[in-house]
């Protein structure tokens, strides 16, 4: 098989990717390793998505059958379900699925796979290994798609919005949450998850508080748990024990970037280094959604899928020009500033962020050259929340640097 | 009247499940029995992996001259049973000569073959990333690595299509003694034997206090592991020891059969209890930077723990006073090693000798879709539909795949057990992705409730019932 624009990802990242090189004139292989279309918007039933992009409040499902629907219909997408991509070559794919174990060449490469979840290996979660201990999003397939209940006393550990979600989903469902846990002293989860899936459940949530080890045989029995210091090292005059048989695992996602080989990551977002295009190191790989960087909205994937597909859709077509690099960087305050180059030109460009810290009635600024061509102000800012910024880069031709600037001054 | 075996054994990790082999090649009406709901889910399925070379074991010992003996027939027997063993060889490494000299010594004495002392310059070449204190090595060149679980199951498979017979989920009641004839009683039924061999492990004293036999002071030592995904950088290409010292062989790093690598295992005293420790993992990581200047602990994507059972300094493997019973004690490391040559002992100590029939029939290889030639897969693709349906995608297995093992010889129930077959749930994900899939294909091919699936033994259940949703429709 081949193609202008190949797509490995089926999530909303990968479809909406996958529709815009369509619309801009591209060929266009869509492989997703699942039965159908929508990643993992499918087991995600509540609501809350498409607010940004459709105007409207939408469950994930409804959200993935729009993009599907337009996806069926475009004649210039071809969709490879139960296709699992094994290998990324030069300018080509192996994949493995219901149709056989073939080659696909393209011209370009959007890698749209999402992310995985941390695993209790990944955080080496301490004591026993008996059934009870499953991540958020294993949870959330077992209650939503499979219709079947984990457990009946619940504890997650970790504050990522899977987790949140599952422990209203989970309360609603007549289990107890007995706690929530999280290690760190913020929670990385959306503050109206926190509020609509605990506050209003009365489920608490511990903050420097971690699992110290799990107890059971075959299946989980309790947890030891307690605080932490500022290191992470047990405060071990803290443990104390809950009786609960599971525990959600909610520590974070990380993009699944292994099967590409040869583009160097972030090791803040875990994503490839990309430029203003979207480009990785080899410049026919293009990236978007979550594989590049957690979002908080799937609206957010959807529209950054858009942005990529033209781009491919133009490389693929050999219309993308790519002017003089325009560095980017900034200040300790934030975790990280998206796209990590840009190009000089007229347009203006979105960056996307990530803060550190908490800020306050704050403004973002961009500077190049010691002077300011760019300031966003911010109310409140934290570092669950990606947060973007639109500015023009006219005339720009060095280096541009982020800061925070607090309490309202410049 | 009910059949009367020539053996019953009792436990089925790699031991028993080696006699169990062995005996029924020999032709002999065997049971194994395991209160587990599938094999090797001991100590078998929480080691290093690793057939020793020999050289560590003090001379004189059983273990000495079972180890260099069971490494002996692991070939053959690998080779019957189309299971990779992966002869890597392995280095002890340290900055004591006298201790690598004499361990070189101790070794040929053991009768351990192709033994090599190597100066630093030597020892770089192969590994780059030593630490500089390390100026000496002994390089065994035969130890290799194999699937420590895999090669129980496949033993035990190839023992049921023979004519043995194997029960698992059996709980053991009581012995009596009939004559020469032993009744066993489980909760489930009653076997009749004329012997019975104890090979329970850690839970040796259990059974020889229902059987009435001797009991002996048992030691557990927990070992705590680390294990790296495929894409680790500490990418070593043979099995690396510190010299050992009086608690066991020390931290190893390894790469193991699958292409993975462990760093392991501790020592610790404990209960017989197999959890990881804070501490445990911290020994790790400073044990495994003595060796190497970086070790990629940011791969692990798993952490497990073994419990070793240690009766004194040696196994025990011997005829019980009462007549008609082996006892199978204390099988600690180089218990993997030695397995075969424990069998072909207890065989002899039986009075049945070695002497194996022949046409015995040949278990069908472990081999998954993506081990087949490309133009194979697509023909098994377009013969069966289930070999188009990716499961796990990190290591590349289908439904086809994990239906055909569920169709083996040994009838498993367990999300654990198809994962020890297959690597499904195995990879980077750890099952995150495919764990409620292998759930549904297990209940669907066993014709049994999704929430009766078991992750490994009884009482480990996969779901507690049906959501509310469901409930209520009904």
């Amino acid at each position: 098989m081949e193609t202008d624009v190949l797509v490995i990802g089926g999530g909303p990242a990968g479809m909406s990717s996958a529709l815009s090189a369509s619309q801009n004139g591209s060929k266009v292989i869509l492989v997703e390793r699942d039965k159908v279309l929508g990643g993992i918007l499918n087991q995600c039933i509540h609501n809350g998505f498409g607010l940004h992009y459709f105007n409207e409040e939408l469950t994930g499902p409804e959200f993935a059958h729009r993009f599907r629907k337009m996806v069926e219909k475009d004649k210039n997408i071809t969709v490879l379900t139960d296709t699992l991509v094994t290998e990324i070559g030069d300018h080509k794919v192996s994949v493995m699925g219901k149709n056989g174990v073939f080659d696909i060449k393209c011209k370009a490469l959007i890698i749209a796979m999402g992310c995985r979840e941390r695993t209790a290996g990944n955080i080496s979660l301490n004591g026993t290994r008996p059934m009870g201990i499953l991540t958020a999003g294993t949870v959330q397939k077992m209650v939503n798609i499979d219709g079947k209940m984990v457990g009946k006393d619940i504890v997650i550990l970790g504050s990522g919005d899977i987790g949140l979600i599952m422990a209203r989903r989970l309360t609603l469902e007549g289990a107890k949450v007995h706690a929530v846990l999280e290690i760190n002293s913020t929670s990385s989860g959306l503050k109206r998850n926190i509020l609509q899936c605990l506050d209003d459940f009365n489920i608490p949530l511990y903050f420097n508080t971690t699992i110290f080890e799990v107890v059971g045989k075959d299946r989980v029995e309790g947890v030891y748990y307690g605080q932490v210091d500022e290191h992470f090292n047990h405060i071990e005059n803290t443990r104390k024990f809950l009786k609960c048989d599971t525990v959600v695992l909610s520590v974070g996602l990380i993009p699944e970037m292994q099967m590409v080989k040869g583009v160097s990551i972030n090791p803040k977002t875990n994503g490839a280094f990309v430029n203003e295009h979207y480009q990785t190191e080899k410049e026919w790989i293009f990236s978007c959604g979550n594989i590049l960087h957690v979002h908080d909205l799937v609206d957010n994937v959807a529209l950054e899928g858009k942005q990529v597909g033209l781009f491919a859709s133009l490389y693929a077509q050999k219309k993308l020009n790519n002017g003089n690099l325009i560095k980017v960087s900034h200040s300790a305050d934030f975790a990280y500033v998206l796209p990590y180059t840009l190009f000089e030109g007229e347009e203006e460009v979105e960056v996307k962020f990530r803060l550190k810290k908490k800020v306050v009635k704050s403004f973002i600024v961009a500077i190049s050259q010691g002077n300011i061509i760019a300031k966003k102000y911010v109310l409140a800012g934290v570092p669950g929340e990606m947060m973007t910024f639109k500015f023009s880069k006219k005339g720009v031709k060095e280096e541009i640097v982020f800061e925070v600037r607090e309490n309202g001054k410049i | 009247m009910k059949k009367t075996y020539d053996a019953v054994i009792i436990g089925g990790g790699v031991v028993g499940a080696a006699v169990f082999n062995k005996l029924v090649r020999i032709g002999k009406k065997i049971a194994l029995i395991d209160s587990a709901s599938d094999v090797a889910t001991g100590a078998s399925k929480a080691n290093s992996g690793l057939i020793h070379a020999g050289y560590d074991p003090e001379p004189g010992t059983l273990k000495a001259k079972l180890n260099v003996e069971g490494a002996k027939l692991y070939p053959k027997i690998c080779k019957r049973l189309s299971l990779p063993l992966k002869v890597c060889g392995a280095l002890v490494v340290g900055d004591d000569k006298k201790k690598v000299q004499a361990l070189y010594t101790r070794g040929i004495q053991n009768g351990v073959k192709e033994l090599y002392i190597l100066n630093r310059k030597e020892l770089l070449k192969i590994l780059p990333d030593l630490q500089e204190h390390i100026t000496v090595g002994l390089y065994a060149k035969t130890s290799a690595l194999i699937s420590p679980y895999l090669l129980t199951v496949s033993l035990c498979e190839e023992a049921i299509i023979n004519g043995g017979e194997l029960f698992l989920e059996e709980d053991l009641e009581s012995c009596q003694k009939e004559k020469d004839i032993f009744i066993l009683k489980t909760k489930k039924g009653t076997f009749k034997t004329k012997n019975i061999i104890n090979s329970a492990g850690y839970g040796y004293n259990d059974v020889a206090k229902i059987l009435g036999t001797e009991e002996y002071p048992l030691e557990y030592r927990r070992g705590e592991y680390f294990v790296f995904s495929k894409d680790s950088t500490t990418k070593v290409p043979c099995t690396l020891f510190p010299l050992p010292t009086e608690k066991g062989k020390g931290v190893l790093i390894t790469p193991t059969v699958d292409g993975n690598y462990l760093v392991g295992p501790t020592s610790e005293k404990s209960d017989y209890e197999t959890i990881t420790t804070e501490n445990g993992l911290k020994e790790i990581k400073e044990k495994a930077g003595l060796i190497l200047n970086k070790v990629d602990f940011k791969n692990a994507i798993r952490v497990f723990s073994g419990v070793r059972t240690i009766c004194g300094k040696d196994f025990i493997v011997e005829k019980s006073k009462t007549n008609g019973i082996i006892n199978l004690v204390g099988i600690c490391s180089p218990g993997l090693s030695s397995a075969p040559a424990i069998a072909n002992m207890v065989a002899k100590l039986l009075g049945f000798g070695t002497k194996e029939l022949k046409d015995l029939k040949k278990i069908e290889p472990y081999k998954m879709l993506k081990e087949y030639p490309i133009k194979e897969q697509n023909e098994m693709i377009k013969k069966n539909k289930d070999y188009g349906e990716i499961v796990c995608k990190c290591e590349k297995i289908t439904k086809g795949d994990i239906v055909a093992v569920l169709k083996r010889p040994i009838k498993i129930h367990s999300v654990d057990a198809i994962k020890r077959r297959t690597d499904a749930g195995m990879g980077i994900c750890q099952g995150g992705f495919c764990f409620t899939k292998v759930v549904n294909i297990i209940a669907k091919t066993r014709k049994m409730k999704y929430e009766d699936v078991l992750k490994e033994n009884r009482g480990s259940k996969v779901a507690v019932g049906d959501i509310r949703e469901v409930n209520d429709g009904n």
